[in-house]
């Protein structure tokens, strides 16, 4: 009975060993553990030893049933893994397959950089405020120090709806809705859209974006406007850029500066970008006019403040190295979709 | 304005290179457009010898020239001309060479004959007798033996000068002439700045004996001086007057033409010579034009003149346009025999008005309208006097004739040093300030602190210590200025609420995938047509530019749709598949037309979208969801805009208010676009969905109890609309309900003819308990009645 039991546990263990597939070993277990199995069948003839062989070869038994259940399912456990890595290895895909497109669309590039523009100067204290795009003389020049018979008049082209009425050409005119308003100290930004009779080509559009700064305060310097100039072209320029003043006229302040920044395409040692002078003329800017500052009822002796003009198309195009305006207003999905 | 260096050389020394005097220039306040080289468009053209000279065998006028051209072999070249001989010495264009003229000459053949150049005349090179004796002679320009064979044509020429473009602002009237750039170069360089002294002979004689001079309107012409000179004697102007002349871009004329135009680019004032024989009366009137009066000018052409247009008459009629151009009929001409010379201040915003009127601008209207000095006026009567005596050019009549009502006095300004450099921020010594002002003729002296400025009336831009900051940093160096940062109380910077609204709108839309567009804010005239709106729509009630660029953008827009439709048709026409865009601009609505106040701007949206996944909708979709930014309810009504599909479009109110309109385009609108396929607007008046406050959020529990789902399917009329089953569902299941969702539409076959199957889905729900059987069957019934009360059959 002994030979029989180690015959039958070295049959099961060897047919266990070559089994292929989870339906061969549950035969298996079926032929040897089953009800009917080969080893159930050992146990049931043990009616014929001696009462002292029983309990001896029952322990022998029941080792050997233990040995195979733990093989079987070791076994099992085997051909589980191995069907799973099977299956998920027939289920590889070609990662380089299009991706399931998430539509999502872009704010227009003028308004991306007016975005960063506005976190600029928010930072540095900021109200960024509004103006009407249509402004009447009184506030787009009259109080901008530019009279009727001024030939500044003439520095820009001006789209008229009425004789009083006209299409605001510098965002400026919201400096004087800004003091009218606000007492000192003023801090503010206005972006906004300006208007110029000027024909549609590559570098011009009648249409166009600025950003008025305005600081009204005791004691403000040009040191000061040089140094929030300085803060913003860092932060859009890089940190190693560096600002010039250059003088200038612009009616409304006085002193006037031309403000250039080292170019960032060279770094200043001049390229095709800066046309070989390392320097590009970004805004303009200067000490608000006394005569403004009087006509919105700010005492020039006793206050002093900066003013400064950014053009938002301008920086957008260099930025992004746009070669043509017209892109900006042509709204072509293509384009939209690159910044 | 554009000025030959060789001309400003003559009134201050200029001890550094053109570029640098250019660069210290613009860090002086005058940015400089060009620097033009002479002789730059004149390269590779040498002087040449003739060294033997054979006629050509096809042609009776072309003759082969072998000319020594100093390098080591004859370079043979043909020519047409016949005004040459062996041995002359004449400019040859070389192979890749270029003329003034633009020309550009390589190697060729002429009638089969190689030539490789060109023999040039005068006239091509652009030469005058000015510039080059002989240069006027039909056929090649022989020149003079001051240079060896070999030598570049621009030294032979002397073309070593630069004309230099500086860009005068706007308050610097008194640069726009050689001695205003000049004395502030004499300052920039700290060099001597020269102004002529006129001095000159006159013949006796008494003014008065050959004019009157009379000014009606001292308004408009503030000052009036008035030289006769007789026997005249014209002729050409010497070649330095020349050569300065045309740098600066005029034409040189005659001797006494010359002189006027020269004395203008010399000192800024206009002047005018009238042909005194032909002045009526002998008088000179300054006086408004008549009504009815007309002018020939010089150019020949004829203008009507208004009454509110000045001009300098005779004892009869207007002879000269004041301040804009001279008549025709008292024009200098060869044979003229004596002259009345003007010298005179016009106020510029009337001669600006009359330019504008007539059409007109000159190189004396520009100045008249930047502003000229009124001390200069005498100045500059003056020098042309003093050129004219050394010119030879006439006999001076003694007398000057000076029409005025006082000149201004010096204005005198008092400030502290301190209060000066305040504005700037930086020390500047005291010294240094008042050596600034004195070196740009501003004579100041200092007490203590305290400096005394005197500023002549040329310099009326300076008003005030700003101005003097101005003027002391543009010299001493803006290079000086160190940033600081920003002083005073630590604020923080806020937005308008209307951006940060927006700007929510922006970040949910483009995360939906639309695309930002920016478009003008004016459009055609005509575009408002497209939509086919009534005759009485209020759209149509537009502003219109009064001095467009053209019909294009003439029309301030009253709404964004035509815009988008422009930019949707430019997509479709890119072959782009498809595509969702928003803008956020305004339209402008007028108070009343024509408009005499600021008109209303609204903040306004536009939607457009297209492509194969796109319908009613998904533009519906991205309505809703922009309004749920603002937490708005949102229901739509049938709406009757011509430009939509009439069946497919909808009014949105959002709680209850109107914002705006979207649908379907109508295809008669798309077609006017060149749009082909389906596309879908939305136009929605922002004005009023930003008015929209949002609730406070408050947090509400989550579901703790399960919710019930009960499938609704019904037969109702074809054209009821779900939004009525919705709402009858929702009215019937009260406060339970949690959730309905419309799960299927479907109308033909096995649906009676005028019937549609709609099925719903509904969530019912209680926040406090499990529904029971009782309370669900309750609210079955309840919503099967509300529905049968529209007429809806429900299938079991």
């Amino acid at each position: 009975m002994k030979e029989k039991l180690s015959a039958i546990s070295l049959e099961a263990k060897n047919a266990v060993a070559l089994c292929e597939d989870e339906s061969q070993i549950e035969n298996l277990r079926v032929k040897y553990l089953g009800k009917k199995g080969e080893l159930t069948a050992i146990l049931k003839q043990m009616g014929s030893l001696s009462p002292e062989e029983r309990p001896k070869m029952g322990a022998l038994v029941n080792e050997a049933k233990q040995e195979l259940e733990a093989l079987i399912t070791e076994k099992k456990d085997e051909l589980k893994a191995k069907a799973q890595e099977a299956k998920l290895k027939a289920e590889t895909i070609d990662i380089t397959m299009p991706a399931k497109e998430v539509k999502s669309g872009k704010l227009h590039p003028l308004n991306t950089v007016l975005d960063d523009m506005i976190n600029i100067f928010q930072s540095m204290g900021f109200d960024v405020v509004d103006g009407p795009e249509v402004e009447t003389d009184h506030y787009n020049f009259e109080c901008l120090n530019v009279p009727a018979d001024h030939p500044a008049r003439d520095m820009q082209d001006t789209f008229y709806l009425a004789e009083n009425l006209l299409l605001r050409t510098q965002t400026s005119a919201a400096q004087i809705r800004t003091m009218e308003t606000r007492k000192p100290p003023i801090r503010v930004i206005c972006p906004g859209r300006v208007f110029r009779a000027d024909e549609v080509d590559a570098t011009h559009s009648p249409v166009f974006h600025q950003i008025e700064g305005l600081v009204v305060d005791k004691g403000i310097t040009m040191c000061d406007l040089k140094g929030v100039l300085e803060e913003f072209a860092h932060e859009i320029y890089g940190s190693d850029t560096k600002v010039k003043f250059r003088p200038s006229f612009f009616p409304f302040t006085e002193p006037s500066v031309e403000v250039d920044v080292t170019c960032s395409e060279c770094g200043g040692k001049g390229c095709r970008v800066c046309k070989g002078s390392g320097w590009i003329e970004i805004l303009g800017a200067g000490m608000v006019h006394p005569n403004v500052l009087k006509s919105c009822g700010i005492d020039p002796e006793e206050y002093s403040g900066f003013a400064f003009g950014i053009g938002l198309d301008r920086l957008t195009t260099t930025r992004y190295k746009i070669s043509d305006i017209r892109l900006l207003f042509e709204n072509d999905k293509r384009f939209l979709d690159q910044f | 304005m554009k000025i030959s260096l060789n001309a400003l050389k003559y009134y201050v020394d200029i001890n550094v290179p053109v570029e640098e005097l250019c660069d210290r220039m613009v860090m002086a306040g005058f940015e400089v457009e060009s620097i033009e080289k002479q002789g730059d468009n004149l390269v590779n053209v040498v002087a040449a010898r003739i060294m033997e000279i054979a006629p050509h065998e096809n042609s009776d006028h072309l003759q082969i020239c072998q000319m020594d051209t100093g390098a080591d072999e004859l370079v043979q070249i043909v020519t047409g001309a016949q005004n040459i001989k062996v041995g002359d010495l004449v400019p040859a264009a070389l192979n890749d060479s270029y003329l003034p003229c633009g020309a550009h000459i390589v190697n060729g053949k002429l009638r089969g004959v190689p030539s490789n150049g060109m023999l040039c005349s005068g006239e091509e090179l652009c030469l005058t007798e000015a510039d080059y004796e002989g240069a006027s002679v039909n056929g090649i320009l022989i020149l003079k033996e001051t240079h060896p064979v070999g030598t570049d044509m621009r030294e032979v020429l002397g073309l070593d000068d630069y004309i230099i473009d500086f860009k005068i602002t706007a308050n610097r009237p008194d640069c726009n002439c050689f001695l205003g750039v000049a004395k502030e170069i004499g300052v920039v360089l700290g060099t001597e700045f020269k102004a002529p002294k006129p001095e000159y002979k006159t013949v006796g004689g008494n003014i008065n004996d050959y004019i009157s001079v009379e000014v009606k309107n001292y308004d408009l012409c503030p000052r009036y001086i008035g030289r006769v000179v007789k026997n005249l004697r014209i002729k050409e102007s010497p070649v330095w007057m020349q050569k300065a002349i045309i740098a600066s871009g005029m034409r040189p004329i005659n001797n006494i033409v010359d002189i006027t135009n020269f004395v203008m680019l010399e000192t800024g004032q206009p002047m005018h010579a009238f042909n005194y024989n032909d002045l009526a009366d002998k008088k000179i009137i300054v006086r408004n034009a008549r009504a009815g009066e007309t002018i020939t000018t010089l150019d020949g052409k004829d203008y009507n003149l208004t009454e509110d247009m000045l001009v300098i008459a005779d004892g009869e009629k207007p002879s000269c346009l004041a301040g804009i151009m001279g008549g025709k009929e008292s024009e200098i001409e060869n044979d003229t025999k004596d002259l009345f010379l003007e010298s005179a201040k016009f106020r510029r915003d009337n001669i600006r008005h009359t330019g504008r009127t007539l059409g007109i601008r000159t190189e004396a209207s520009g100045r008249y309208e930047r502003g000229i000095d009124i001390v200069n006026v005498e100045y500059a009567a003056e020098r042309a006097l003093q050129l004219i005596y050394e010119l030879d050019a006439g006999d001076i009549i003694d007398g000057v004739i000076d029409c005025n009502q006082g000149l201004p006095e010096d204005r005198i300004i008092t400030v502290t040093t301190d209060r000066i450099m305040e504005l700037i921020g930086v020390d500047v010594p005291d010294e240094t300030i008042v050596d600034i002002l004195n070196r740009l003729g501003l004579p100041t002296t200092i007490n203590g602190k305290e400096i005394t400025c005197r500023v002549p009336s040329i310099r009326d831009d300076i008003e005030g210590r700003a101005d003097l900051a101005e003027e002391v940093m543009r010299i001493y160096g803006y290079d000086h200025i160190v940033g600081t940062p920003m002083k005073g109380t630590v604020v923080r910077g806020k937005l308008l609420p209307e951006r940060i609204k927006t700007d929510k709108i922006k970040k949910l839309l483009t995360g939906a995938g639309a695309y930002e567009i920016a478009t003008y804010s004016f459009i055609a005239s005509k575009a408002i047509d497209t939509l086919l709106l009534p005759e009485d729509d209020v759209r149509r009630q537009q502003i219109k530019i009064i001095n467009p660029l053209g019909d294009e953008y003439s029309t301030m827009r009253t709404q964004l749709t035509t815009s988008m439709l422009t930019v949707l048709a430019t997509n479709i026409n890119k072959k782009i598949s498809d595509g969702r865009f928003f803008e956020i601009s305004k339209r402008f609505v007028p108070k009343s037309l024509p408009i005499t106040e600021q008109p209303h701007e609204l903040t306004t949206m536009s939607i457009g979208i297209y492509g194969k996944d796109e319908d009613f909708f998904t533009l519906k979709g991205l309505i809703e969801a922009v309004c749920k930014i603002f937490g708005a309810h949102t229901m739509y009504e049938r709406s009757t805009e011509p430009y939509l599909h009439p069946g497919r479009q909808a009014l949105i109110k959002a709680n209850n208010k109107e914002i705006g309109v979207f649908g379907e385009v109508h295809p008669t609108v798309t077609a006017s676009y060149g749009i082909e396929e389906k596309v879908y607007v939305a136009e929605i008046k922002l004005d009023i969905l930003l008015g929209i406050e949002k609730r406070k959020t408050v947090y509400k529990p989550l579901p703790k109890f399960p919710a019930v789902e009960r499938d609704f399917a019904m037969l109702v009329d074809a054209d009821v609309p779900v939004g009525n089953i919705e709402r009858a569902i929702s009215s019937g299941a009260g406060r339970l309900l949690e959730r309905i969702e419309l799960f299927d539409v479907y109308q033909g076959a096995q649906i009676p003819e005028g019937k549609k199957s709609v099925a719903y889905s509904v969530w019912l729900r209680s926040a406090d308990s499990t529904l029971s059987d009782k309370e669900i069957e309750d609210v079955n019934t309840k919503i099967i009645k509300k529905l049968e009360s529209i007429g809806a059959e429900l299938r079991k």
